[in-house]
């Protein structure tokens, strides 16, 4: 009996330390992959840190090494030459506008389709979702903003940005998960249609307005392509048609351009950094549902 | 869906209300989304340019026929499309063996794996113009930072400039989306139950055995969305060329002939907008059909595994 007990808890034993080699060896790979696929991730962007602090000279002596000394002059000239304040106040007015606009007509195409307060709330519904199998709309609606007599202006370029079929959808499936008798006891208290989406169901969906806020907001930041075919007067420019001009003319003065690209990005990283979860749970959301 | 329900806030004219608030969302996205898309089937037809005030004739097929067969630049043209399915195999087959891995690993109970996480996703963020500028600078040819890593490696490349820059456009585009596919494995990871890998180590298996035989098949809805969004995506793309190379033969894909043709990109200064929308129904089509082919696959995959 007892030798049976010795070699029972000898074999556990052993196997626990084979597994515990295997661990370790396990975490070893594991690390070792993921620093190089690190590496590979913020490799780019500590060069370009140390880009935008070295001299032009410096730069080509030395392009990948540490700069000699924290120098932020590039950020200064970088800021001036680019125009920047001008083209960020642009995306910002771009962005908020647009985003705000957006979101606020969508709720109110959402709420009714998802609780079918609307003949054919199926059919709009579905109008929505086939979007994603449409061929693209760039040129006819080229066609149209030119016919509108909206071709470089800061209102064309704002209707671009009110569409979001994916932002729709994330909407009508948060609301469903709102129940229904809520409706029922505001109407019966006499609440009217108007009020009850501004001041009981928007509260009640702010994390899905939230996370269709920051994709859109995020698509429109980084907008680049419509920037280029709709605006051709550089007062008009967001920052990302700003940038790629910049480094047109500036584009062999890597420490500049590095500093001008550093500047752009950290709104973003600043926004990601606090909106981490609407951002990832947001860009996916589409894609997982769909 | 959405069931037809009971109106509650009110009668008669009050009905009106919900259509009334709909309609402003509804109307841009007809006049803007839906209405332009569908009008591309018909400019396709047509002789537009860009230029406004000036004449629209219909013109039957002669754009499908120019582009792809007639034209003077037909044969660019079909080696873009050629272009398009090696960069559309490559970068889906890559991104998702990376995306997986990087699941795979950040999935384990590690030190740090919520910072790698973090990281690996930054850049899906960034937006084309920070992607392709922060590549541009890294490597840039003759005395960049890559160039320096290349020569401690013994090797020699003019990267963007030289004749593998498409292939250098593949690594960008692998390295700027890689985190999504990520996070897409690691969503479906985190709903297969912890019991079945418990239940199959009591069983004796381990490493390898689980991943074939647990989280493979559990992820397959995770690993159909990163398979399709893979080859709709990577057909799609081509703003890292525009930032990256440029429009030059050699490098264009067929977003980027759309592009280019529709809003004088050619260095030509034309603008053949009926001409580039029967490009873009020809890349639509390309899309529809190889998705429609990849979804038959991913529909045999799934009755494999969830029946």
């Amino acid at each position: 009996m007892s030798v049976v007990a010795e070699a029972l808890s000898d074999t556990v034993h052993s196997d626990d330390g084979g597994a515990k080699r295997r661990r370790i060896l396990r975490k070893v790979v594991s690390y070792t992959i993921l620093v190089l696929f690190a590496a590979f991730y913020v490799g780019p962007l500590l060069i370009l840190v140390a880009a935008s602090m070295k001299s032009l000279p410096e730069f080509f002596k030395n392009p990948t090494g540490l700069p000699d000394s924290l120098n932020f002059q590039n950020f200064a000239d970088a800021w001036e030459l680019a125009s920047f304040p001008k083209f960020m106040l642009n995306s910002l007015i771009y962005t908020t506008v647009a985003t705000a606009l957006f979101v606020i007509m969508s709720i109110f195409v959402a709420f009714p389709i998802a609780r079918g307060y609307v003949k054919g709330a199926s059919a709009l519904l579905t109008l929505y979702v086939v979007a994603l199998f449409l061929p693209p709309a760039l040129i006819p609606q080229f066609q149209l903003i030119l016919n509108l007599g909206l071709y470089n202006t800061r209102q064309g370029y704002i209707l671009l940005f009110l569409i979001n079929p994916i932002g729709l959808i994330i909407l009508v499936n948060y609301i469903k998960s709102i129940p229904r008798e809520l409706d029922e006891s505001a109407a019966v208290d006499g609440c009217g249609y108007f009020r009850f989406v501004f001041s009981i169901l928007i509260p009640l969906i702010r994390p899905a307005i939230a996370t269709v806020t920051v994709i859109h907001a995020i698509g429109i930041w980084n907008e680049l392509i419509l920037a280029t075919v709709y605006l051709t007067n550089d007062d008009l420019y967001p920052i990302t048609r700003g940038l790629i001009v910049f480094e047109g003319v500036y584009g062999s003065d890597w420490p500049k351009l590095a500093a001008a690209v550093l500047m752009l990005m950290l709104p973003m990283l600043v926004l990601y950094m606090f909106l981490q979860r609407f951002i990832i749970s947001g860009l996916t959301s589409g894609a997982v549902k769909g | 869906m959405a069931v037809q329900q009971r109106y509650l806030f009110g009668t008669k004219g009050q009905r009106l209300f919900p259509w009334l608030l709909l309609l402003p969302g509804l109307g841009f996205y007809l006049l803007i989304g839906v209405g332009p898309s569908l009008a591309t089937i018909v400019y396709s037809f047509t002789d537009a340019t860009g230029i406004k005030g000036f004449p629209i004739n219909w013109v039957g097929f002669e754009n499908y026929d120019d582009f792809l067969f007639q034209g003077a630049r037909s044969s660019d043209n079909l080696d873009a499309l050629k272009r398009t399915l090696i960069f559309m195999a490559l970068v889906t087959t890559i991104q998702f063996a990376i995306g997986l891995l990087m699941a795979v690993l950040v999935n384990q109970k590690l030190r740090g794996r919520l910072m790698f996480r973090t990281l690996f996703f930054v850049p899906v963020i960034l937006g084309v113009a920070v992607q392709g500028l922060m590549w541009k600078l890294f490597l840039r040819p003759g005395g960049g930072p890559m160039n320096d890593i290349f020569g401690w490696l013994g090797l020699e490349s003019q990267f963007l400039a030289g004749s593998n820059a498409f292939y250098w456009v593949i690594v960008v585009q692998i390295w700027a989306n890689a985190g999504f596919t990520m996070v897409i494995f690691l969503a479906g990871m985190q709903t297969i139950p912890a019991d079945l890998y418990e239940a199959a180590a009591v069983d004796g298996a381990r490493g390898w055995q689980l991943f074939r035989n647990i989280t493979w098949p559990q992820l397959t809805p995770a690993i159909n969305t990163n398979f399709l969004l893979n080859i709709v995506g990577s057909l799609q793309a081509w703003m890292l060329f525009l930032v990256l190379t440029g429009y030059k033969n050699g490098t264009q894909v067929l977003g980027y002939v759309v592009y280019a043709e529709a809003f004088g990109g050619t260095g030509t200064g034309s603008f053949r907008q009926g001409y580039a929308a029967a490009a873009s129904v020809v890349l639509f089509l390309l899309v529809l059909v190889l998705g429609m082919a990849a979804n038959f696959v991913v529909a045999r995959r799934e009755r494999k595994y969830m029946s």
